[in-house]
């Protein structure tokens, strides 16, 4: 019954909030705020000030190695860890000292964590009776979320006669029936097989889209994260590096910890001369620059991605002699060495591909490229 | 005690997460194969010195002393109404030991449970410090601590209350059987209170169950198989344990295995105290079988929900 109070003056605050706005559906709901989170573990700031907005309906993936404090963060959100400062707000309303009941989160974990004394349906089930629901209506949500997720026929059955995939999205199910204002998803594919992983991520992120709930995924795969967020933020030593859509992450990593995280990168240094450019080895370069552009003369470092570099027999860009071409299926891998160390350029399979010992340019789109101060 | 090898295979197991598959046996040799050489030696031990003697018991209750075949020892048991009481006193005392071990023995299981290994093994050697003393030793340390004299009676009276009669009853009994039998409440438990997945309680505190709700759903009913395989060790050592009762019992608590052994050494009536022995063993297995299929038939989850 509380929990459902606490939605209602959620609803009301957000109604207020969004004065100007259509009265949206469920989309309007499921603003998330942190703002200075922090968490003391052992003694030790596993997350220490991390600020954090969402869209109402928007897929934000927490992303970083284990250890970097992306779990901790989900479970503070969700209360089961208290947060040491800093505020928790959903849709304006200051959640950060509500238990875990009393909010409205629908958490996967990484177990799935199902009950396995009870059926799927009485696990579905077991939210709903926690609002008191009544029996009819919620024979009827159960079976509508279990069609919604694929598993229609399995009411009956126990956890441990599912499979991997089964109980993946029978714990999904259990955490939407309950209608939460966010989704709370912790690593939640990391069990499954490859194949089986994509194939259920593409689900979730297709059903997210239908139903609009706001989802927050912890991840330590970067090909995941890269595929079903609305925006990434990626995260290390308990702060956040870097906050945006994936595109921007991946092209324009602000740090060198995001740079390395996400794939593979040409890391150059040089020296910013004002105006969005820089000079690489004696070669003007374009690049963009995260946050403010970086003064005259400071020392910077340019992210290329080995997918945005093209390799030209003359032009502007950074000259240099081709060390290594191979041939790897989808793209062809060259190296080149530069004034300013090895460049690795990924070329398209159809690309020229340049003899060995030739003098080439190395040239990419400034806007395909980050630089940040050293 | 047949129910209690079922335990594993029973109702509650932890999810298979891996996967998409059914999960399957793997190996080359048939699996009973493997399993019958490993429990070999407990077989083998079980037979010839619980199985064949058991079997001896039987035969030898129904004799008289001089060896002709009789129902005569039986008849004599179950019509006199002094063994009757004397059965149903074991039975409560087993019963109310089983009970307060319980009581006791869980909330001291799941404080354990959240400890780090280092305390828990310091409190696991406490749980089995009872045990490292012997029996007579340790019940006559009660006898001293629940007498008139000792220090239970000085603190009852020194606050005012004059003290009861502490030793020679069945709640000296039960204090001193309590002691021993907790750890064998309390290991079992945590075996099974281990084997919960420490996220099942975040995640029906995330669907809207308030702690208390929590216990009452998640952690009992999964506990269960712990419970009843305490309960079942708990109440079968009791009821067949003869030197706390005796000691702390006095005269006028007599339970069954006091009564084997009076006419097994005194009365030298052989026959008899097989019959009263048999008749413990059939009466506390068929409780306890009954016990055992009541959990299992529930799930857990509705013996306790």
């Amino acid at each position: 019954m509380r929990t459902r109070t606490t939605r209602q003056e959620a609803e009301r605050s957000v109604s207020t909030s969004t004065t100007g706005t259509p009265a949206g559906p469920a989309a309007r709901r499921g603003r998330l705020r942190l703002d200075g989170v922090r968490k003391v573990l052992g003694g030790k700031e596993v997350v220490s000030a991390v600020d954090l907005e969402t869209e109402p309906g928007e897929f934000l993936t927490l992303l970083g190695p284990s250890g970097c404090g992306k779990t901790t963060t989900l479970n503070m959100v969700a209360g089961h860890l208290g947060a040491d400062g800093g505020v928790i707000e959903v849709d304006g309303t200051d959640v950060t000292g509500t238990p875990p009941h009393r909010r409205s989160m629908g958490m996967v974990f990484q177990s799935y964590a199902l009950f396995p004394h009870m059926t799927i349906a009485d696990n579905v089930a077991f939210g709903l009776r926690m609002r008191k629901v009544p029996a009819a209506e919620r024979r009827r949500q159960v079976e509508e979320v279990l069609e919604m997720v694929g598993l229609d026929g399995m009411a009956g059955r126990h956890p441990r006669q599912l499979s991997g995939g089964q109980q993946q999205r029978a714990a999904l199910a259990r955490a939407l029936v309950i209608q939460p204002d966010l989704l709370l998803l912790d690593e939640p594919f990391s069990n499954l097989d490859a194949q089986l992983r994509v194939r259920l991520r593409e689900e979730v992120v297709a059903l997210q889209r239908r139903i609009g709930t706001t989802t927050i995924l912890v991840t330590h795969d970067q090909e995941e994260a890269l595929a079903v967020s609305d925006r990434i933020a990626v995260m290390a030593d308990g702060v956040i590096h870097q906050l945006d859509r994936p595109r921007e992450i991946y092209l324009r990593p602000a740090t060198d910890f995001v740079a390395q995280f996400i794939g593979e990168v040409n890391a150059l240094d040089g020296t910013a001369t004002g105006g969005g450019a820089c000079e690489v080895a004696g070669a003007r370069v374009g690049a963009t620059a995260v946050g403010d552009p970086p003064a005259q003369g400071a020392g910077v470092r340019v992210y290329v991605r080995p997918e945005v570099v093209r390799i030209q027999a003359d032009g502007d860009g950074l000259r240099g002699t081709v060390r290594e071409t191979r041939f790897l299926g989808s793209r062809i891998r060259c190296v080149v060495a530069t004034g300013a160390g090895e460049v690795t350029a990924a070329l398209p399979f159809d690309a020229q591909v340049p003899a060995m010992g030739e003098e080439v340019t190395c040239a990419w789109r400034p806007s395909d490229a980050s630089m940040a101060v050293r | 005690m047949a129910a209690v090898g079922r335990l594993d295979g029973g109702a509650v197991s932890a999810p298979d997460g891996q996967g998409d598959g059914p999960v399957s046996g793997r190996g080359s040799s048939p699996p009973w194969r493997t399993g019958l050489l490993l429990a070999l030696p407990a077989v083998v031990i079980f037979a010839l010195l619980f199985v064949a003697p058991l079997f001896t018991l039987v035969a030898n209750s129904f004799r008289t002393q001089t060896g002709a075949f009789t129902f005569g020892n039986y008849v004599r048991f179950l019509g006199d109404p002094f063994y009757r009481d004397v059965l149903w006193n074991t039975l409560k005392v087993a019963a109310l030991t089983t009970a307060g071990c319980l009581v006791i023995g869980y909330p001291f299981a799941l404080y354990m449970r959240g400890r780090s290994p280092r305390v828990r093994n310091w409190l696991a050697l406490l749980l089995l410090s009872p045990l490292l003393i012997s029996m007579v030793i340790r019940a006559y340390g009660w006898l001293v601590v629940l007498g008139p004299n000792g220090p239970v009676a000085a603190v009852l009276t020194w606050f005012g209350i004059a003290p009861p009669q502490l030793l020679y009853n069945d709640t000296a009994v039960l204090i001193g059987m309590v002691h021993v039998m907790l750890a064998y409440m309390v290991l079992p438990l945590m075996g099974s209170l281990d084997r919960i997945d420490p996220t099942l309680v975040p995640a029906a505190k995330g669907l809207g169950a308030p702690g208390w709700t929590c216990f009452w759903r998640i952690t009992l009913p999964l506990s269960a198989p712990g419970m009843l395989a305490g309960a079942m060790i708990v109440f079968s050592l009791t009821a067949s344990s003869f030197v706390t009762p005796a000691i702390l019992g006095g005269p006028k608590v007599k339970l069954m295995p006091y009564f084997v052994y009076t006419q097994a050494t005194t009365t030298l009536d052989w026959p008899y105290a097989a019959a009263i022995g048999f008749v413990l063993v059939v009466v506390t297995t068929g409780l306890l079988l009954g016990y055992s299929r009541l959990l299992r038939r529930g799930h857990g989850e509705v013996v306790f929900g």
